[in-house]
This record gives C-alpha cells, structure tokens and sequence, in this order.
C-alpha cells in the first residue's frame, strides 16, 4: 500500500498533474527522495571545491605569487575586462534591436546570436581560425595591412568575445524587454531625441540586467579555454591566460595551477554573489 | 481651433473620427473603453500613424497625410498625462519635471520649483515617484507636461486609479488651473460624472466616430439619438409614435412634450431621465396634468447614494413589454424625506419639457 502510494505520487510529480489530490503520508515519501537526491548532487557539487581548498589553501607564497602566475592573472583581467566591455559596445544595439524591433530574419539572428554559449569551444576555435588564421577567409586581406591576429593578446581577446558576448546580449535583451515602451513615448513627447532616450531612460532602467549580463561576460570569458588555445595559443605573457596556466601547471608547477584555481573558484564565486545583488531574479539567462 | 480629421483601419476596429473644437478649453473624449479614445490620443500624440486625415492646432498642422507632413513626437508639443505609468520611477520629482526642459541649469531649476509650486508640491521635489501616493504622481506628471509649455495637453483617464478623494480633489485643481493657464486640454474618461464636471464641450465617442459634441448639459438634456442616449445614463428610453407637434403616444397613453420637429406619426423615442422624474403625494391638492399619472412603486435599490426606484403606472401602460414603466433615481436623504420605504402608491409627474423626443 505505501509502496503503491510512492508510485502515484512519482507518477503524478512526472506528468506534473495538479488534478489528483494526495493525502498527506503519501506526499511525505516522495520528499525524502527528493531531499536524498538533492543531498547527493550538492554533495557531487561541493566535494571538488573542498578538495581544491584544502590543497590550496596551505600553499606557500611562492605558488600564489610567481612570474607566471602573476603574468596569466594580469593577461586574464586584461583580455576578460576588453571582452566584456566589447560585448557592451556592440551586443548593446544588437540587444536593444532584438527586444525593441521586428524584422526579418529575427528569428535567425537571435539564435545565431546564442549558437555560441552552446558550441564547443574547440568548435568556436577552429572557426576563428578559418576566419581570421593566416589562410582564413580574412586573413589575406589583414596581412595585406600587416595585421596578424591569431597567436596575440588580441586573439585572445577574439576568442573570449566570442564565446562569451551572447551572455551579455540574452541579459541586456530581457532587461531592454521590459523596459515600458510607454516610458519612451513619453520621452519623445516630451521633445527628446530617440538616442538621448536611450541613454536617459531605456539603459537606466535595464540597468541590472546590463550590469548582471557584463558579469557574467566577463566571468565567461575569464574562464575561457578552448577556443583560446586554438586561436591564440598558449604563450606566457602574451595568451597564457589562467585556465591556460591552469592546463600548463599541471605538468609543470601544480602548485601555481592549484592556486590558480582557487583565484577563479572565488572569482566566480564572487560575481554570482554580485549578479544576485544586482539582478532581482539572480542568475538569467534570457 | 482644434481640428481632428483621423482614419484608422485595425483589424477588428476602425476609427473614423472627426471633431472641430475650440483651443484654451477642457474638451472631453467621452465613451466606453473600447469606443476609440486612447487611439485618437495616440494619433495625436504621434504614436500612432493614421490611414488618413490632418490634425492641426489653430494654424501648426502636426499631421496631413494628403500632404506627407506627420510631425515627429517630439515635434508636436504635446504634452499628456496617462493613467498608469506616468513618470519616470528611476528620477526624482523635480528631474521628472525637469527632463522635457531646455536651457540652462539654473533657469530649469527655477522653473522647477515653480511647477512644483503650481501643482502644490514644493516640498516633494526631491523624493522618488514610489516614494510618492498616487495623486502626487499624477500631480508631478501634470506639472512635467506643463513643463514644455504644450501646445495641447492630453490627459487619458488620469485620475481613475486614484480614490474618490483625491479624485475628486485633483478634478477641481485641473479645471482651476486650465481656467488659470488658458491650456487647451484634451481630456478623456468614460465616467461620466467626471466628463460632465470637467468639460467646457464634450464629445460622445462610440465605435470610433463622434456621436455628438457639445456642452455636456445640452447633452445630457438632449442627447442626438438613442445610442447616445444610452452612453449618457439615460434610463427610460420608451419607444413612441409623434401624434402632433407637441404630442406623443407612448406605449397605450397619450403625453404632452414641448414642440418638436418630427412630422405626424413619425416613430421615435422618448427619452427620460431618471432623475427628471417628479414623485407627487397622492393626496396633494395639485391640478391633475395630462403627464401626470397613479403609479406603484414595484421595487427599489440603493448604491447608499442613490436609490433607484422602479414603478409601475396604472391605466394605459408606458412600456407593454417591460414589467415596469418608468425608473426613477433621487439620493437616498430624499428618499427618506418622502418615506417611500412606507407609501407605495404616488402620482407620477413627466413635465413636458422631461420628454426628450430622439429618431430612431
């Protein structure tokens, strides 16, 4: 009888039917599964960082605070700080015209816009090597100008925009969205310009979703691996961002990697907090 | 001059509204939602691009599509105050009023705080709109419209989220200070009560077209037609035949009215305002009138304002088909005075000038 009753209620949880009303004791079996299964995935989750801590933690001086470790973390803030303010610059417009207009092609457009967040880096790698290498589809026409991308900081700059721009475009799309359209019309009624309208009313008060779609940017495109070590390659000073340093340290100095680790596992941790602090509804992605 | 010329073509409605109305003058838009209201703001405001027509106030043309002009918002001068939404939430008051303005800082700070003064806020310039109730946010959105010194101030249903209070209060502030300012005003509600308090004329809106327009009392008096009639609260509307001039048939019982146009035998309507209706003492020693007639009270009900009272007239019938013939509204402490709630039966009273006659 309790058995069959566990049974109904996993049923009814699968198929999400309202309608079928349970008493009590039954419900009560279905919560210690849950409450079971919750435990071990945050346990799964919580296990690995405690490991790096625990490791890390102890480490000396040294280890935090070497050339190389030094030189990824500079490179890192550098590149990841352009990204995001690139996605700013140009995701804003793209972000504000997908919420704001309808046209042709929407449909594709949105979606080309967040192909990347679900492509393999290694994919978004190749694929800015094919466009911009030195036998890609543009690199003639930029060595005509003596420009050589792939393997430079600007490369890895590329890389990291690419793969993590769209999280600010999703953010700043929804914050644009629900931006009263009324609002703007007022504005313009009231004699200012469409773009000072922008500025002074549509951008202020999407401004958590700008501000929590810029974090998660740069979060991203700190993390970035991959497609950065496709295109950029892996050059200690130059492209060796951290999670590079990361890859390199272990074979070479695990203890510069593990610290290493622990500097992203807090930086990370440390924008969550700040997206929840801006965004009412924590972490969106659109 | 105010003159409207506006065709729009929806998919389920059409606009087609034409209305020629005096500047420097509170001009109200009255119907029920859906009867094309906020669709001719939005057409004046320029929000919205009509089909066709030309909209101009006295000599500046913001709109002749014949001609290809169609100003820009920000080109118009309008100024506007709506229901819900009305300010800026993320700017202070006194930025609010201080945003459609041009100039140098120090002027627009003046020019602020007098605003703020002509809406009775001085002290509110600093505060949040959610930091304010909402009569002071519509009292700011008032003053941010006036800010531009607007050609024409549009005010689409501003008050009716507000109590009863603070409406009625905001009501008599608006009209002192149009009669202050000389702003001509486009002011739209579907209550009409506010509409007949606040307007100079008023035009009675329907299925996107101008039933009529003229000042609210000859519209309530003499509302054009029955579905007019029916917009403005008119409660008895008896189907009647014209006899002659000043005579009609209504239901089975001859009624005197005052001289009208319609031909002999001509099919009309009478209409009767509820509260135009005079309730006379049985025994009252008054002369027996040929609109005077015995009738019973059937049933009543009150709003706690109001009671409205159903009769039931003896002899000839008004109205065959209905279980009743004629209903009467009075408030409530007349109601009390005359102690109906004991005496059924009265004489009723339909003065001649009460019968209103309307084609069909």
């Amino acid at each position: 009888m309790r058995a069959n009753g566990c049974r109904a209620v996993f049923f009814s949880m699968a198929f999400s039917d309202t309608r079928v009303g349970f008493a009590r004791p039954r419900i009560r079996c279905a919560r210690i599964l849950f409450l079971a299964l919750a435990s071990l995935l945050v346990l799964f989750l919580t296990l690995p960082l405690v490991a790096l801590v625990v490791r890390a933690l102890p480490l000396g001086l040294d280890a935090w605070l070497n050339e190389t470790t030094l030189a990824a973390l500079q490179l890192s803030l550098t590149t990841a700080t352009l990204s995001a303010l690139i996605a700013f610059g140009v995701g804003t417009p793209v972000a504000y015209l997908l919420a704001r207009e309808n046209f042709r092609g929407k449909a594709v457009v949105d979606t080309l816009i967040d192909l990347p967040m679900v492509l393999p880096p290694a994919v978004a790698g190749i694929a800015l090597l094919m466009a911009f290498g030195r036998r890609g589809l543009l690199g003639a026409t930029f060595s005509a100008f003596g420009i050589e991308l792939p393997f430079t900081t600007a490369a890895v700059v590329i890389a990291e925009t690419f793969v993590a721009a769209p999280f600010y475009v999703r953010s700043a799309k929804a914050g644009f969205g629900a931006v009263d359209r009324r609002l703007e019309q007022m504005s313009a009624l009231l004699g200012v310009s469409d773009w000072k309208t922008f500025w002074r009313v549509t951008l202020p008060l999407a401004a958590p979703s700008v501000v929590s779609g810029l974090l998660m940017t740069w979060a991203r495109a700190l993390g970035e691996f991959g497609a950065t070590i496709m295109f950029a390659g892996n050059f200690p000073g130059r492209t060796q961002t951290m999670p590079l340093a990361i890859y390199s340290g272990l074979e070479a100095n695990l203890d510069s990697a593990l610290a290493l680790s622990l500097i992203l596992v807090i930086v990370s941790f440390g924008v969550l907090l700040a997206i929840r602090q801006v965004s009412p509804k924590g972490l969106t992605l659109g | 001059m105010l003159s409207l010329v506006i065709h729009k073509q929806l998919d389920a409605f059409a606009l087609d509204l034409r209305l020629d109305a005096p500047t420097k003058k509170i001009i109200v838009l009255f119907g029920a939602s859906g009867a094309g209201k906020s669709l001719t703001l939005a057409a004046i405001a320029g929000f919205m691009t009509p089909d066709a027509g030309r909209i101009a106030i006295d000599e500046r043309v913001l709109l002749d599509v014949a001609r290809g002009v169609n100003l820009a918002p920000q080109a118009r001068k309008i100024g506007m105050v709506r229901q819900d939404l009305a300010l800026f939430p993320h700017l202070s008051a006194a930025d609010n009023i201080a945003y459609g303005m041009t100039g140098a800082r120090a002027a627009k700070m003046t020019r602020v705080r007098e605003l703020l003064q002509l809406v009775r806020l001085a002290e509110f310039g600093a505060r949040k709109p959610s930091e304010l109730s909402g009569g002071q946010q519509q009292r700011i959105a008032l003053a941010r419209a006036l800010a531009i010194e607007p050609a024409l101030l549009l005010l689409d249903e501003p008050f009716s989220a507000l109590d009863l209070g603070t409406r009625m209060e905001l009501r008599r502030e608006l009209k002192d200070l149009q009669r202050r300012l000389q702003q001509s005003m486009i002011f739209v509600t579907h209550d009409l009560g506010e509409a007949a308090l606040l307007a100079d004329e008023m035009a009675v809106l329907d299925q996107g077209r101008v039933l009529q327009f003229a000042t609210p009392n000859a519209i309530l008096r003499a509302p054009r037609n029955v579905r007019v009639a029916q917009i403005v609260g008119v409660k008895n509307i008896l189907p009647a035949q014209v006899i002659h001039s000043n005579r009609v048939r209504i239901g089975a019982r001859e009624l005197e009215t005052l001289a009208t146009t319609f031909a002999p035998g001509a099919k009309v309507f009478a209409c009767i305002r509820s509260e135009r209706v005079l309730l006379v003492r049985r025994e009252s020693p008054t002369q027996t009138h040929p609109n005077e007639m015995a009738g019973e009270l059937l049933d009543e009900e009150s709003d706690g304002n109001d009671v409205t009272l159903r009769f039931r007239v003896e002899g000839a019938r008004l109205q065959p088909r209905e279980n009743f013939d004629l209903q009467i509204d009075m408030p409530v402490y007349v109601y009390e005075r005359l102690q109906l709630a004991r005496e059924r039966q009265w004489r009723i009273s339909l003065k001649p000038n009460v019968l209103h006659l309307v084609s069909t």
